[in-house]
């Protein structure tokens, strides 16, 4: 993967492209798939086959996207994008359904069972989006990432987790990795010089910055998935490297492995280590990081979609991210949490796939290019020809945009990977342990029992 | 059904006053559209989800019949159930016992203010703004001190320190902070029903009792409160079954947590349905809910019909 | 009257509860000045260092809040008239006709209210579906409609018990018609009642998203709290906005509910005097 963005990014030094949205039909890319020039010439003619089929019949396409705030990139990338879209298929209509997160996941379960799923939609990776592909509401999209050479513009493996029986049901927005932002001048402040390169030394750390009086990391636990996306590196580390919940569906370990339950048992230790502010089950993701940002708190892990927030924040120029270190000599700093985003997909029940799949293709082919121009380059699905720096981003943006090109494997969140079921049992069970001590090999019981009783879902 | 011996809301000897002897064509024009609309869009969904509560589905793909093991689970094997029922059968006594004192301010409104309207607008504010207002004005109110919360300032300054707690993060105090906030926001809805009953009653015959010597208090014995009665009917049913779904509120300041310690049956079962998407469970738990609103409601009622003979 | 302890108390109570009760919607208003910082630091009291007057001028524009409120005023309007109407119908014959199965039906309205929302959004999606209904404003006054009617029927049949039968009787006998002993006499004279189930009905509406997510896709059809949530980004959250979009949303609630409850007066049912 790292070699793919370097190469990208050379490309863009040389000078070779622009970034501007009038030139972003397919002409970079019927360059490079020079056979293809005859499929797809230029962009007023990407769309021929589908176009001439319809022959300029209106079509009305719903979009339902959770791209709600205007003052937000990818809205801005999104609109702009379809509005260009539109000027070239006078025929085709795109109607936003911009709906926040938690909602369109409801609305598309309940549209889901009255196959009424929009034409295009969103779903999250895997474990999540597999009811609907086995249900049958998608349709494969493997003519949509063969055109116009979209399936090689993805950072590798990444489809992968869109992917069952061989098909791509859905493509993603987003490809973010979990990191550690921390504070530089609290750290100095506690008398730490190096950001941790154990756990232990982390613990340590823990210690030193609430002596001063600083709460050490940032979180927001009523958002459960919070807690689970940190104990999961951990569980990273204890296991040795990825694949732990695989192997639990596959049958070949049980949550009562030492390794989840020695992760149970370190993640208690840095909870009982003061590592998290008091109060923080009630604290939502946005509140828990306003501590960060507000320079209360001195570190804050998450995925690194937070980069452009924390870096617009007052504490941005102070801010650098480092890996999660190793657990008791554990795991590889290099394996990280992976966070495939959320994925465009389109419905089965749609009256005009073909239009659709279109719009797709030319959607995701854009979409890397217009967010880099909007500053939101960190944690995109895409490789993206542009030179950061001279760009304009962010010290912070470019190291954490570095840190991809260490990812030398990783895993998915829980609740990407094990059924809703599970997943929700999972998170309950860590958020207890912000509010009472447990007996990790409880946990693990706990675990295994919900598996076992919802295997079948 | 018919032997059904449910009463609501009825005044004192209301069933008497079923005077008006009108055509059949009349009932059905008076009663028909409301009843089938009624019947179309809320009562198919209630009967469904009875259904739904056989099934073993995850709201999406492939469902199977189970017949009432769900329900068997949910009452029998189930140990999230029996506490967020617990805390919601709770909450709807708690919210009981305010009605009285609604009922207690919209009388000393309509005695000692003259413009009481007024006043009651004023006091119905919380409930005209959003549970997502009034959810997030009490979570900064019940921060943790080192996130400023007012309630720990509060004691910190007037000496109280031990009594500081982080809120909305303790099991075993996290849903009562709710339960008030709650509790708070919907006195003014109350009062409201209240107070128009109270309006309700003619001037004429607290002037005819003056004349007969009873006044104030004496008067409210005897007079308000008998005629007040069915009002009062409705609010506790009401109060009963708002509680009964509490959900927003809870959603909005804790979402059940910590570890479902402040779940009721109604976020426990938007958490199965949606979440865990156990559609099938969570069906089961919704008709279990409507169960228990209808036997709490028909035990109120028989005990509010007592009451009521014993005033009048 | 003679001013006494208990008066006293009972004025300290009536100013106190005026000053908790009313706190909130100075909050709101200071809330939706403040930055996002501001807002989430949670300090109680504090005024916004720099008032943000452009969170209102954002969430006008960002929020669509003139198309919202045209489409949230034409939804909440028609739901109110029909709710008004269908259920003082309603009341009236329960709690007057002679006839069998008035409390059964009274039942099976009372039953309606312990259904939790999110229960019957599958069936009505599946319900409206082959009606072609869905993403029409229909979609939600339909359901409106049909869960305020149980409150609507339960609140004004308890007042329409307690009013006297006497006028009802001599006008029956002297000829008038079910339909006009209805319009003139009962309707005119349960205006109170009809007020508060008109405020009662119109905040729950004015305020319910998760239905009108579920059922309208096209923005042209969004009604007001999709204003708000449209603040609600996957990452991140503009507070805000959303302090200023609430105030903006909740004004026309407050301006009509101090016109109505004006109208719930004494006066109005002089004439109907029980006993």
């Amino acid at each position: 993967m790292d070699n793919k963005l370097k190469k990208a990014l050379s490309i863009a030094a040389a000078g070779a492209l622009t970034l501007s949205l009038a030139a972003c039909g397919n002409n970079d890319n019927s360059s490079k798939n020079g056979g293809d020039a005859a499929a797809s010439p230029s962009s007023s003619a990407s769309s021929a086959p589908s176009a001439s089929a319809s022959s300029g019949e209106k079509v009305t396409l719903t979009f339902q996207n959770i791209y709600v705030d205007p003052n937000t990139p990818t809205y801005k990338t999104a609109h702009q994008i379809v509005d260009q879209y539109q000027k070239d298929h006078p025929n085709i209509k795109i109607e936003f359904d911009s709906l926040n997160t938690d909602q369109q996941k409801q609305k598309l379960k309940t549209q889901a069972n009255a196959k009424e799923i929009p034409d295009i939609t969103m779903v999250n990776p895997a474990a999540q989006m597999k009811p609907f592909v086995d249900a049958n509401l998608f349709v494969p999209l493997n003519d949509v990432v063969e055109k116009n050479g979209l399936k090689d513009t993805y950072q590798s493996g990444l489809l992968d987790y869109y992917s069952f029986n061989g098909n791509v049901y859905a493509l993603p927005d987003g490809n973010n990795i979990e990191v550690v932002y921390y504070n530089k001048d609290l750290f100095a402040q506690a008398g730490i010089s190096n950001p941790p390169a154990t756990f232990d030394e982390l613990l340590a750390d823990v210690k030193a910055l609430k002596e001063k009086g600083i709460i050490p990391m940032a979180i927001g636990e009523k958002d459960t998935w919070t807690g689970s996306f940190i104990f999961m590196n951990i569980l990273l580390r204890t296991n040795g490297g990825p694949g732990f919940l695989k192997d639990v569906v596959d049958g070949k370990k049980t949550f009562e492995d030492p390794a989840f339950v020695d992760a149970v048992s370190k993640f208690q230790d840095l909870i009982q280590a003061g590592a998290f502010e008091e109060g923080a089950t009630s604290l939502d993701v946005d509140t828990g990081r306003s501590l960060f940002t507000s320079g209360k708190a001195a570190m804050y892990m998450l995925g690194s979609w937070e980069t452009g927030t924390i870096d617009a924040s007052e504490v941005g120029p102070k801010v650098a991210a480092f890996q999660f270190p190793t657990v008791g000599g554990k795991g590889d700093p290099n394996q990280f949490m992976l966070a495939p985003g959320t994925a465009f997909a389109i419905a089965a029940n749609s009256k005009h796939i073909e239009e659709a799949k279109d719009f797709l293709n030319y959607f995701t082919l854009n979409f890397p290019k217009v967010q880099f121009e909007l500053k939101n380059a960190v944690g995109l699905p895409q490789k993206v020809d542009g030179d950061m720096k001279a760009a304009g981003y962010s010290d912070l943006a470019i190291s954490v945009a570095d840190l991809f090109g260490k990812v030398n494997g990783g895993d998915i969140s829980f609740d990407n990977t094990m059924n809703p079921a599970v997943s929700q049992v999972h998170l309950n069970s860590l958020q207890n342990m912000f509010v009472q001590k447990v007996d990790p090999a409880q946990v693990a019981k706990e675990h295994q029992a919900a598996y076992e009783a919802n295997k079948d879902q | 059904m018919s032997s059904f011996a449910f009463r609501l809301p009825e005044a004192t000897e209301a069933t008497t006053l079923n005077v008006l002897k009108v055509s059949k064509t009349a009932i059905g024009i008076f009663i028909l559209p409301a009843l089938i609309l009624y019947v179309g869009i809320v009562f198919v969904p209630i009967l469904v989800s009875f259904y739904t509560g056989m099934l073993n589905w995850n709201g999406i793909g492939e469902s199977k019949f189970v017949g009432f093991e769900n329900y068997k689970d949910i009452l029998f094997n189930d140990n999230l159930f029996w506490p967020a029922a617990r805390r919601t059968l709770l909450y709807a006594v708690a919210s009981m016992i305010e009605i009285p004192f609604c009922l207690m301010m919209a009388v000393l409104l309509n005695r000692y203010v003259r413009k009481a309207n007024t006043l009651v607008s004023i006091y119905f504010t919380p409930v005209i703004l959003s549970v997502v207002v009034i959810g997030q004005l009490w979570k900064t109110i019940y921060n943790p001190t080192s996130m400023g919360g007012m309630l720990n300032q509060f004691l910190i300054n007037i000496g109280l320190d031990s009594w500081t707690h982080t809120w909305l993060s303790e099991t075993n105090i996290a849903i009562y902070c709710i339960y008030f906030v709650s509790l708070w926001q919907y006195f003014g809805y109350h009062l409201l029903i209240q107070f128009t009953g109270v309006q309700n009653i003619p001037n004429e015959i607290y002037e005819a009792a003056k004349i007969d010597g009873a006044d104030g208090f004496k008067a409210d014995r005897y007079i308000t409160l008998p005629m007040i009665v069915p009002i009062f009917k409705i609010s506790i049913v009401l109060a009963f079954i708002g509680s009964l779904q509490s959900f927003d509120m809870i959603w909005v300041m804790t979402g059940g947590g910590p570890a479902h310690a402040t779940d009721t049956i109604a976020t426990y079962m938007y958490t199965s349905s949606f979440l865990s998407q156990k559609f099938g469970y969570g069906s089961a738990l919704a008709s279990l809910l409507v169960v228990l609103c209808l036997v709490i409601t028909v035990v109120i009622n028989t005990v509010l019909n007592k009451v009521d003979k014993k005033f009048s | 009257m003679k001013f006494t302890l208990g008066k006293g108390l009972v004025f300290l109570l009536i100013g106190i509860l005026v000053v908790t009760q009313l706190y909130p919607l100075i909050w709101l208003f200071l809330y939706s000045l403040k930055t996002n910082d501001e807002i989430l630091s949670g300090k109680f009291f504090a005024l916004p260092k720099v008032w943000q007057w452009h969170n209102y001028e954002a969430a006008y524009q960002a929020g669509h809040y003139l198309k919202y409120l045209v489409n949230s005023v034409k939804v909440t309007a028609i739901t109110l008239i029909l709710v008004i109407l269908l259920s003082s119908m309603v009341a009236y014959a329960i709690s007057r006709f002679k006839m069998r199965g008035g409390q059964v039906i009274m039942l099976i309205f009372v039953v309606g209210m312990m259904i939790p929302l999110q229960s019957t959004l599958l069936p009505l999606m599946k319900i409206f579906s082959p009606l072609h209904m869905l993403n029409t404003h229909w979609s939600l006054i339909i359901p409106y409609i049909a869960f305020q009617l149980p409150i609507a029927i339960f609140i004004l049949s308890g007042f329409m018990r307690s009013i006297p039968t006497e006028i009802e009787e001599s006008a029956f006998i002297d000829g008038a018609s079910v339909y006009r002993i209805f319009r003139s006499i009962i309707l005119p004279i349960t205006v109170p009642p009809v007020m508060t189930v008109c405020i009662l009905t119109f905040i729950t509406i004015w305020n319910e998203y998760v239905m009108a997510a579920t059922f309208i896709s096209s923005d042209r059809l969004k009604t007001l709290p999709f204003g708000i949530y449209s603040f609600v980004s996957q990452y991140s959250v503009n507070y805000g906005n959303i302090g200023a979009f609430m105030v903006m949303g909740a004004a026309p609630v407050i301006l009509l509910y101090f016109v109505l409850s004006n109208r719930i007066t004494k006066g109005m049912v002089a004439g109907a005097v029980k006993g």
